[in-house]
């Protein structure tokens, strides 16, 4: 946490470490949210502590270590604030989103969801969050889909017999006391399977004709 | 004596049923992969396999997610070795020399010593956990809810001064998480606090939500940031064994560092974390020549990782015995125990016998498991680092929201994570830690019950902390590393510890 002072911060007037200043806003805030917030709860007395006493006493420390941050912010030339990739922030909450919605009926005011079970949410989740990434590529994201969900609906639905909804909720009804559950599970996985290893050939197939570098990933810590 | 023998054989009989073996390799399995794998962590695959292990008997969950904590210790080294880069946050200090060793085309040795060490630091840390399970836990017995609010105030302060970076903004994490814990119906009084009205609020906030939010879906936020090339070492890996004189030059380390990391693991408040830093720190120190260090020095990959893996391990001795969580990791194992119905704490060990010391013989089993999981195999975990990140983390997006959502199937939880994810990639952004949040989360719901406890009993006179010969110790040590970690001149030593090492 030793980043050298690159003048950017000194630039800014009074401000001498932007970051300090605005993680104790926040903790501030956060502190006053908190008093608020519990507020209407009776604090009680040290020998029969009430349920508001302990929220409020953890308020008022988080606001005052704000306090000191944002003095700290003002004495001491700290951090500039890091640049925020949006992409991935807005791509990966539109993913998550997108699969808490999708997954079993859900109401969202005066409307519901239809419950369109794993075999939609885990692909949509896949695919919309794969896109966080500059790097993402449609027909690879396709196969990664497919073959996971797959894996998943016979590790979580036949293997782990969890209560998840794999299919939409309306092909369940059409097709209840015709076919068996498990049954239409291992059918469709398996389908799954040969469609997502159909994608990886075909993507094989058109990858040989363009050399694609294969050196170069992308990686993390 | 003859006790501990015979504890020790009842564990290994139930650690040796062919599906505990089956599960604890899977574990390890698992721990492997996920160690190996910059960018996935232990914290968030525990949370995500949480719900799996819901249909297995106790003793076989545990054993397995103990094998995945333990196993990412190992498997971490592979990747610092071979790529420069930590599969975990331990591993950092393995980089240095580690990798500098496989670019001397010596990455077999390196990884060799690492994996020795390791096996080394386990046995020690198991027999340690055996041995010290006994009386620890009968101190426990004696210990009223003044004692046990002492210890976690010490073991909160303990997380903040070895935290990296800013103590103030450490101990205003501890603060929000135990803020964070109010949340939710009060245990005493049965009244709904800070839920506003929101009913999914009113058991207030699920641990393995936060966990998942904090360390699955914020790191994968963090790591979109930043691209960067991997540079896997391309020279033959060579011969794993090392020479006789590698040994002997290694094993003085690999003793120190074993040391080291069982005394910091067993601190409160994730003193492993620290294990490998120190171990490397003292080895460059007693060097005679200190330059080799960063340069491939052999030493300075078998003190950390033995420091790493017996910290992991003894990290384990307060959960057991205690029932306080010194790491986030362990806070997750009191999740899995609860589920199960175990009160982590004193009473394990008279209630569940088998599960205290199968766990324990689980552990030894595993380290031998780890042995020939990762130099065998170390081909395969290379090529898995072939898989670029850009496919990794949309698996993992939909394996935590899979995973979060068996758990209570509910689309709110699935909403949550994206919440705290959202709240810890903030957080840091902002220079925070999100592991001491976790920690204060945990820790929060138990020291305001101990807290109220102990001042009812006492009248509302909170003399009481200091009357208690304990008590009094135990914060006066809180207080006097607090003020110790606000010291200039210690604070700087730390950060040498850190940044230096």
């Amino acid at each position: 946490m030793s980043v050298p002072d690159d003048g950017s911060a000194r630039a800014g007037g009074p401000i001498r470490g932007p970051q300090s200043l605005a993680a104790g806003l926040g903790l501030i805030a956060l502190g006053v949210f908190a008093v608020w917030a519990g507020s209407d709860l009776p604090q009680g007395t040290l020998g029969a502590m009430g349920p508001g006493l302990m929220p409020r006493w953890l308020g008022i420390g988080v606001a005052a270590c704000g306090v000191a941050l944002v003095l700290a912010g003002f004495l001491k030339t700290g951090e500039p604030l890091p640049p925020v990739a949006w992409r991935g922030v807005v791509v990966v909450m539109l993913a998550i989103v997108a699969f808490a919605v999708t997954i079993r009926p859900v109401p969202v005011g005066p409307f519901t969801t239809p419950g369109l079970g794993l075999i939609v949410a885990g692909p949509l989740a896949i695919i919309v969050g794969g896109y966080a990434s500059p790097e993402a590529r449609f027909g690879e994201l396709v196969c990664l889909a497919l073959l996971l969900t797959a894996g998943c609906m016979l590790l979580f639905g036949d293997l782990l017999n969890l209560p998840i909804p794999m299919f939409p909720t309306v092909v369940i009804e059409a097709l209840s006391g015709s076919i068996s559950m498990r049954l239409l599970l291992r059918l469709s996985a398996g389908v799954l399977i040969l469609l997502g290893i159909g994608m990886v050939a075909l993507l094989r197939s058109g990858a040989r004709r363009r050399p694609v570098d294969v050196a170069t990933h992308s990686l993390t810590t | 004596m003859t006790d501990l023998l015979a504890n020790l054989g009842l564990g290994f009989s139930v650690a040796l049923s062919l599906q505990n073996l089956g599960l604890c390799f899977l574990g390890c399995l698992v721990g492997t992969l996920i160690g190996v794998l910059p960018g996935v962590g232990p914290i968030a695959t525990i949370a995500m396999l949480l719900p799996i292990t819901f249909g297995l008997d106790p003793v076989g969950a545990l054993i397995m997610l103990a094998g995945i904590y333990y196993g990412a210790q190992y498997g971490g080294s592979t990747t610092a070795i071979l790529v420069n880069i930590p599969g975990e946050a331990t591993s950092v200090v393995t980089t240095l020399d580690g990798h500098q060793m496989a670019r001397q085309g010596r990455a077999g040795i390196a990884l060799g010593i690492a994996a020795m060490g390791s096996f080394f630091a386990g046995t020690v840390a198991t027999l340690l956990i055996a041995a010290l399970g006994a009386p620890l836990t009968g101190l426990a017995m004696v210990f009223g809810p003044a004692e046990y609010f002492a210890l976690m105030v010490m073991g909160l302060v303990f997380a903040v001064v070895l935290a990296r970076g800013s103590v103030l903004k450490a101990v205003a994490m501890i603060l929000v998480g135990v803020l964070l814990a109010s949340v939710g119906t009060d245990l005493e009084t049965g009244q709904e606090r800070m839920t506003f009205g929101l009913s999914f609020l009113s058991d207030g906030v699920d641990f393995s939500v936060l966990a998942m939010g904090l360390f699955g879906v914020a790191e994968i936020l963090r790591n979109l940031d930043q691209t960067e090339t991997r540079d896997v070492v391309r020279q033959q890996i060579g011969r794993l064994l090392p020479s006789r004189a590698d040994l002997k030059q290694a094993a003085p380390s690999v003793l120190r560092g074993t040391a080291i990391g069982s005394i910091l693991g067993i601190l409160p408040g994730n003193g492993a974390v620290l294990g490998p830093f120190a171990s490397y720190a003292i080895e460059k120190r007693i060097a005679r020549d200190p330059s080799r260090f960063g340069r491939g020095a052999i030493e300075g990959v078998a003190g950390p990782e033995s420091a790493n893996n017996a910290g992991s391990q003894t990290s384990f001795i307060p959960l057991l015995t205690l029932g306080i969580p010194p790491n986030a990791v362990m806070a997750l194992m009191v999740g899995a125990m609860t589920i199960h119905g175990i009160i982590p704490g004193p009473g394990v060990m008279t209630k569940n016998p088998n599960l205290f010391w199968g766990m324990i013989a689980s552990m030894w089993i595993g380290n031998l498991m780890l042995l020939i999981i990762n130099l065998p195999l170390v081909g395969l975990w290379v090529r898995l680092l072939k898989v670029p990140y850009r496919l990794m983390f949309p698996a993992i997006l939909m394996f935590c929201s899979i995973g979060i959502y068996s758990i209570n199937s509910l689309p709110t939880d699935v909403m949550l994570i994206a919440f705290f994810g959202l709240l810890g990639y903030g957080l840091i952004k902002l220079g925070f830690e999100p592991a001491p949040m976790l920690l204060g989360f945990v820790l929060g719901r138990l020291m305001e019950e101990y807290l109220r406890r102990s001042l009812t009993l006492s009248r509302g006179d909170p003399m009481v902390f200091f009357e208690r010969p304990v008590t009094a110790v135990l914060l006066v040590i809180s207080v006097v590393m607090l003020v110790a970690a606000l010291t200039p001149a210690l604070r700087k030593s730390r950060d040498e510890v850190f940044t230096e090492a």
